[in-house]
């Protein structure tokens, strides 16, 4: 597939010092919002969205448009989140969008309120990225100062208030229902849905959360049309999508591609091959969350539909790429342990399954596991599966679960090296 | 709404919507287990323990259309296509649900290992163990042994205090936050919240002092492990060890059902037992913790007789001859010389005993249930007219509720009504709260009128007013009398300024009058302000119940939060001054007139903190004969000639008659720690022996015989006998129970450890006398009071009650920490007058005296205003009614 001729979200990289207010303004900054504020009804910019076909980033890849439609009518105020808590590994495009292109953020922010009607949206932007925060509050000063913000947007009656609001630094956050309990100034566990947040989110009322990337896309969509949009991607994932790619491979970045490349022209014309021409080994296609893929599956086209039928997901965009020196028992530990850290406790499974799962992978990374701790863990993974209050338990169980397909033998070989389990010294406590 | 029909388990089930699948399966005895879902508490899904199959007709993704099989029948398909949570999914019409599969089994297993890899085991040495909903349902669902080792449990220091009274073990925590959601959602204390995450994760206490609510000791109860434990039953004895008994709390008078624990006639527990009417499965700190007085080494437990001025151990029988003898003495004068007082949380059958004692026998109407302070309650008779009607019951109220709480300060009067009021609103009613000082309930209402100190008479014919103006449309109840004088009386009285007087809006007011007039069940609820200020506040309150027709059938009505536990047996059974009597405040000044020179008193206690009660009492021991029937020594008994040992409630039985008329029954739980006798044998044992030497008695015989009681319900059945209002309350209807929690399957999770089920009786209430459909209902008008302060005594004082007020049941009680100790709130306005900062000493003086303590600054008063609460050590005795005027300055 041939590279995009413009960039859509990564449009630093075709203008330089975009962050800066003058220069987004003379290439085209803050165009989409006056017109839309000025001459556009908001049902006008959600019936655009929804037409260009624009899907979520965050994981679920559900259509934005879509989603502004599901708020109920008549019930005010409505609130819009932007997630920017972006903390999945692997993962770091958002970042690079705050850094580097902060106002097209900030007007998809605009723009999004404008058309599901809210007064109020927040940014809650992951604890970590106190620059970015920063940027993001500076940015939004001075789109204010200038009358593109606050009240009367561009001299109307429109009003649009863009809070940012730093995380603690929670993975969990990063689940919608959990970040509205923190945004709420409670401990970051997730609700029980439904209701959704469409029906009862911020505060009991109605309220919609999009990613970073998602928001970004709208400014040019609102601004270029449905039309010029869909010239990337496929029928069902149109436009282009930003992959972070890290791991074994030459140069590990953002790449904003249209969707439908394959995983080959990603790794070998985009982010130059591998580290010394060794072979793909373990493709993390979508965050820690998605199940792996293998050399196998090089050829598979990176949009929704043909990553689901390779038996994974899209999910966050962010792809770790391992060669053949990584061990898929030490990956598949390493993955958990990030889960068990951030598991909320909130439920049985995730909170002590996540536990189980290391333990017991400690045991084959470091020594000691026998032949029943295989059992084990397909026993404690299969009682985690759906059996989870959110999806921080049930990604816990991807890593494991692929690992032991993908890759039994490393499992076998790792207990014939084990010592034997007396070896191992009984402690009460520790 | 139609009922859902759907199969569980095979069974055909039809439960109205909205239901969700735990109960649903329960009413066909299916058992779903759980651990985070409690049915008093909003479900949330979070222990994955109720996992269950459910299949719901499978709709075809194109069309969204419902796939039909070969059968005709829809097809079904598993729902989300994984388990579900069985508490947070409700019923839908042709639902199935399996509850017993492989699946659910392996499932299930899994949930209950993992939370027991990271629990400690060690039910030996649980207080919980026996009565445990983890122990059960390991036994019932659980694996027989555990994949994971030993070593991998969560180790945390245990326990750690939350508060005074309870301890949390966090290594036995299993994490169902039912502790977090009933301070919040029930109670309404949001003290307590989690720290960290995941494995660490743990309870904490956000309040300082920690745990700071009433109605900590229900999450010892609901906690589904032994993680919450309170200090007054830690380690003190294995469940299965203890004998309950069914008992009535007596500390306010709500009523609560509760059991009392005992092992080798000690009392282990508290333990609160399901009444839906009355306290549901809840009890107060103070109901579970107020009882060690029971076994207190400084009980009284012989007779007292006075010899050479002191008193010496006697007999029984020399104690009660000389009562007997001496009060006869007196009473053969005639003119009424001999009087009597008793407490109003004494039983039915005490107090009727009492009353027959002192008029049949001692030939006097001189009698009252109050301590005999200048500021004495009155309970009007508008309260047993317009109570609340037969069949209320606040657990089934919610949307089309409203409340009016006026001059009461319900979590420190009668706390319970705090969570039985939240439970109105929490289920679509409205309660609006309008008193002179902030109060707990008042922060969760649906609004909280803060009125000038003193207005409560002005706000109440305000009310009135409005009400009466909005019911002319609908028309009057017919059986209203005297209508026409109170509206022709009201009508002089100008809105604006009764509004003025009492710093409210218009608004404001039209807000509350307007919910009481829509609702389709309206209550009155008022406290110890209204009761001291009398007739202006609780007359004109039950005037607009009586002629909205407000009152006399179920759910509608009037509150009283009296101070006593049963007021309302004391007032109708008559102990309370009759013909020619004098009321227990008047009793001082008789007793120096030389009118009154022998008196009974029976658990009250009126030398304390009353300069006049002393005086009088001292009059009469000094001229005449006082006797004493006391728990404890205390300043009345003192001065008494015979003292007399008292029983506790443990330890014997009767009757007792709640805020709402509920008549319920309290058992002998443990012997009394000497021998001893109720209050009723005592009556009639002095009767017996004054009949004897009473020659005055004019119908000695037929007296005589009136006193042949053998057990405590021989003087019930009397009681039924005599008092219309207690025609066939007996034992046997008071035993009468109905489960309305409901006893299905799975009781071992929702009753073990937590209330005791209730197999002994829901009580019977009493009409009022707006029950009968032909009553003449009279309404009186009651013009507002003034207290203005006026002169030197700038300011006007309240005594409010506090539920923590350090009396008899806080003896050897371990919430001693939260006793309040005495003190003067005073507004910060007045505290930069005065030039006073918080703990100096600051004297008040009322126009009857004066007398220095602490001072407390309260942002929430206004100024003028000063609030002492009425606890144990303060001067009380300088107040003159429900507002005294005084002056405060720092003291020297």
């Amino acid at each position: 597939m041939p590279p995009i001729t413009e960039h859509v979200v990564l449009r630093d990289l075709d203008v330089p010092n975009i962050a800066d207010l003058d220069v987004y303004i003379q290439h085209e900054g803050y165009e989409a919002l006056r017109n839309a504020v000025k001459e556009k009804s908001p049902q006008d910019i959600i019936n655009v969205v929804k037409d260009a076909g624009l899907r979520g980033r965050g994981g679920a890849g559900f259509p934005a448009g879509v989603k502004w439609g599901f708020l109920p009518k008549d019930v005010y105020p409505r609130y819009l989140c932007c997630n920017a808590d972006e903390s999945e590994p692997g993962t770091f495009n958002n970042h690079q969008i705050i850094d580097r292109n902060p106002h097209q953020l900030i007007e998809g922010v605009a723009l999004a309120a404008y058309a599901i009607e809210c007064q109020k949206a927040f940014i809650y932007i992951r604890g970590e990225f106190a620059a970015g925060a920063l940027r993001l509050e500076k940015a939004i000063a001075d789109a204010t100062a200038r009358g593109f913000l606050g009240k009367n947007v561009f001299g109307t009656n429109t009003s649009i208030e863009i809070i940012v609001h730093r995380g603690a630094g929670a993975y969990i956050c990063g689940e919608e229902t959990a970040l509205l309990e923190s945004l709420e100034g409670k401990v970051g566990h997730p609700r029980l849905k439904p209701p959704f947040p469409a029906v009862a989110g911020l505060y009991g009322k109605p309220t919609i959360v999009n990613n970073v990337e998602t928001l970004t896309n709208v400014p040019r969509i609102v601004l270029k049309g449905v039309e010029w949009y869909r010239k990337n991607g496929t029928e069902k994932s149109p436009g282009t999508k930003v992959f972070s790619l890290s791991g074994h491979v030459n140069k590990p970045g953002n790449y904003e591609v249209p969707f439908g490349v394959t995983m080959r022209e990603l790794i070998y014309d985009y982010a130059g091959g591998m580290r010394d021409d060794k072979k793909v080994k373990i493709i993390v296609p979508g965050g820690a969350s998605s199940a792996w893929l293998t050399e196998a599956n090089l050829d598979v086209a990176m949009d929704y539909e043909s990553l689901a039928a390779a038996g994974t997901m899209l999910g966050s965009g962010g792809i770790i790429i391992l060669d053949e020196t990584v061990s898929a028992v030490e990956l598949a530990y390493k993955m958990d342990e990030f889960f068990k850290h951030e598991s909320c406790g909130k439920c049985t499974p995730c909170r002590e399954g996540t536990h189980y799962l290391v333990k017991t992978l400690h045991k084959f990374t470091h020594g000691g596991a026998v032949k029943n701790d295989i059992n084990k863990l397909h026993d404690v993974y299969n009682q985690m599966a759906g059996n989870c209050f959110c999806l921080l338990g049930e990604s816990a169980v991807v890593p494991i679960r692929t690992a032991l397909r993908l890759f039994p033998e490393e499992f076998e070989a790792a207990l014939a090296k084990s010592p034997a389990r007396h070896a191992i010294p009984l402690t009460l406590a520790h | 709404m139609p009922d859902v029909n759907l199969i569980i388990d095979g069974q055909a089930v039809s439960v109205p919507a909205g239901t969700n699948l735990v109960d649903a399966a329960r009413t066909v005895e299916v058992a779903i287990p759980v651990f985070c879902y409690h049915p008093k508490l909003k479900p949330v899904g979070m222990c994955r323990m109720c996992l269950v199959e459910v299949y719901t007709a499978r709709i075809d993704p194109a069309t969204r259309q419902v796939v039909m099989g070969p059968d005709g029948l829809p097809q079904l398909a598993l729902m989300m296509n994984k388990l579900q949570p069985a508490c947070v999914t409700p019923v839908s019409e042709g639902m199935v649900v399996k509850t017993t599969t492989e699946k659910v089994k392996f499932a299930q297993r899994g949930v209950l290992e993992f939370l027991l890899t990271s629990h400690p085991l060690d039910c030996p040495v649980c207080d919980k163990g026996g009565e445990c909903p983890l122990q059960n349902l390991t036994m019932q669902w659980g694996p027989e042994v555990s994949r994971f080792d030993y070593s991998d449990k969560v180790h945390f220091e245990k326990p750690i205090k939350l508060s005074d009274v309870i301890y949390l073990d966090r290594e036995r925590c299993i994490l169902c936050s039912r502790c977090v959601r009933f301070q919040d959602d029930i109670a309404g204390d949001e003290v307590l919240g989690f720290d960290n995450r995941g494995r660490s994760w743990e309870i904490i206490s956000k309040s300082e002092p920690g745990f700071d609510s009433k109605f900590s000791g229900n999450t010892t109860d609901i906690c589904p492990v032994g993680a919450l434990t309170n200090a007054d039953f830690r380690f003190r004895s294995r469940v299965w060890e203890v004998r309950s008994t069914p008992s009535i709390c007596t500390h306010c008078s709500v009523g609560c059902n509760l059991s009392l624990d005992a092992r080798h006639n000690s009392l282990m527990r508290v333990m609160p037992r399901e009444n839906d009417d009355v306290n549901e499965i809840w009890l107060c700190d103070k109901g579970r913790m107020g009882m060690r007085f029971v076994e207190s080494a400084t009980r009284v437990t012989t007779p007292l007789v006075r010899q050479h001025g002191k008193l010496v151990a006697a007999s029984w029988d020399e104690a009660l001859t000389r009562i007997a003898s001496n009060l006869s003495q007196i009473a053969a004068k005639g003119n009424g010389q001999v009087a009597g007082m008793m407490s109003d949380s004494a039983s039915n059958e005490d107090l009727y005993a009492f009353r027959k004692l002192i008029t049949d026998t001692f030939q006097s109407t001189s009698l009252d249930h109050r301590p005999g302070a200048v500021t004495d309650v009155a309970i009007d008779e508008a309260i047993i007219t317009a109570g609340v009607g037969m069949g209320t019951s606040l657990l089934s109220l919610g949307k089309g509720t409203a409340v009016v709480v006026l001059a009461a300060d319900v979590e420190e009067e009668a706390p319970l009504y705090v969570l039985r009021l939240r439970g109105i609103k929490n289920r679509g009613g409205v309660v609006h709260v309008v008193n002179s000082f902030a109060t707990k309930l008042g922060t969760s209402a649906s609004s909280d009128t803060r009125i000038k100190a003193g207005s409560e008479a002005a706000y109440a014919n305000a009310f009135l007013k409005l009400v009466l103006e909005a019911q002319v449309a609908s028309g009057f109840d017919r059986r209203v009398r005297n209508l026409d004088d109170v509206r022709n009386q009201l009508s002089k009285l100008l809105l604006d300024t009764l509004l003025e007087h009492a710093g409210v809006s218009r608004a404001q007011l039209q807000k509350v009058v307007d919910a009481y007039m829509a609702a389709s069940n309206a209550i009155i609820v008022y406290g110890r302000t209204a009761l001291q200020i009398g007739a202006s506040v609780t007359q004109t309150m039950a005037n607009a119940a009586m002629a909205t027709g407000k009152c006399g059938k179920a759910n509608n009505g009037l509150i009283a939060l009296t101070t006593g536990a049963n007021t309302f047996g004391a007032v109708s059974l008559g102990v309370r001054p009759g013909k020619d009597g004098a009321a227990a405040n008047e009793f001082w000044a008789r007793a120096e007139a030389g009118t009154l020179r022998g008196l009974l008193v029976v658990g009250l206690n009126p030398a304390a903190n009353n300069p006049a009660a002393v005086e009088g009492l001292q009059t009469i021991a000094k001229h005449g004969f006082l006797a004493v029937q006391t728990m404890f020594m205390n300043e009345t008994a003192e001065l008494a000639d015979v003292v007399l040992p008292q029983m506790a409630i443990a330890e014997t039985d009767g009757t007792i008659t709640n805020a709402e008329r509920r008549v319920q029954r309290f058992r002998i739980a443990m012997a009394a720690p000497a021998a001893m006798h109720p209050t009723w044998q005592v009556c009639a044992q002095i009767a017996e022996r004054a009949t004897v030497a009473t020659p005055a008695s004019k119908n000695a015989t037929a007296v005589l015989s009136n006193w042949n009681y053998a057990v405590t319900s021989d003087v019930t059945d009397e009681v039924a006998q005599n008092n219309p209002r207690y025609a066939g309350v007996t034992y046997t209807s008071l035993d009468l129970s109905i489960n309305s929690w409901g006893r299905q399957a799975n009781e071992s999770v929702y009753y073990d450890g937590t209330s005791y089920t209730n197999t002994e009786g829901n009580g019977v209430q009493l009409k009022t006398v707006a029950d009968d459909a032909g009553a003449a209902l009279t309404v009186v008008y009651s013009p507002p009071v003034e207290f203005e302060p006026k002169g030197e005594f700038g300011l006007l004082m309240q005594t409010p009650v506090r539920a923590y007020n350090g009396g008899t049941w806080s003896i050897d009680s371990k919430l001693g920490s939260r006793q309040v100790a005495a003190h003067v709130l005073i507004s910060s306005a007045d505290a930069s007058r005065w030039n006073i900062s918080a703990g100096d000493a600051i004297t008040v003086a009322s126009p009857i005296g004066s007398s220095t303590l602490p001072a407390q600054i309260d942002k929430n008063i206004a100024a003028g205003h000063v609030l002492m609460p009425d606890v144990a050590g303060a001067p009380v005795h300088l107040a003159l009614g429900a507002y005294t005027r005084v002056a405060i300055r720092r003291a020297e």
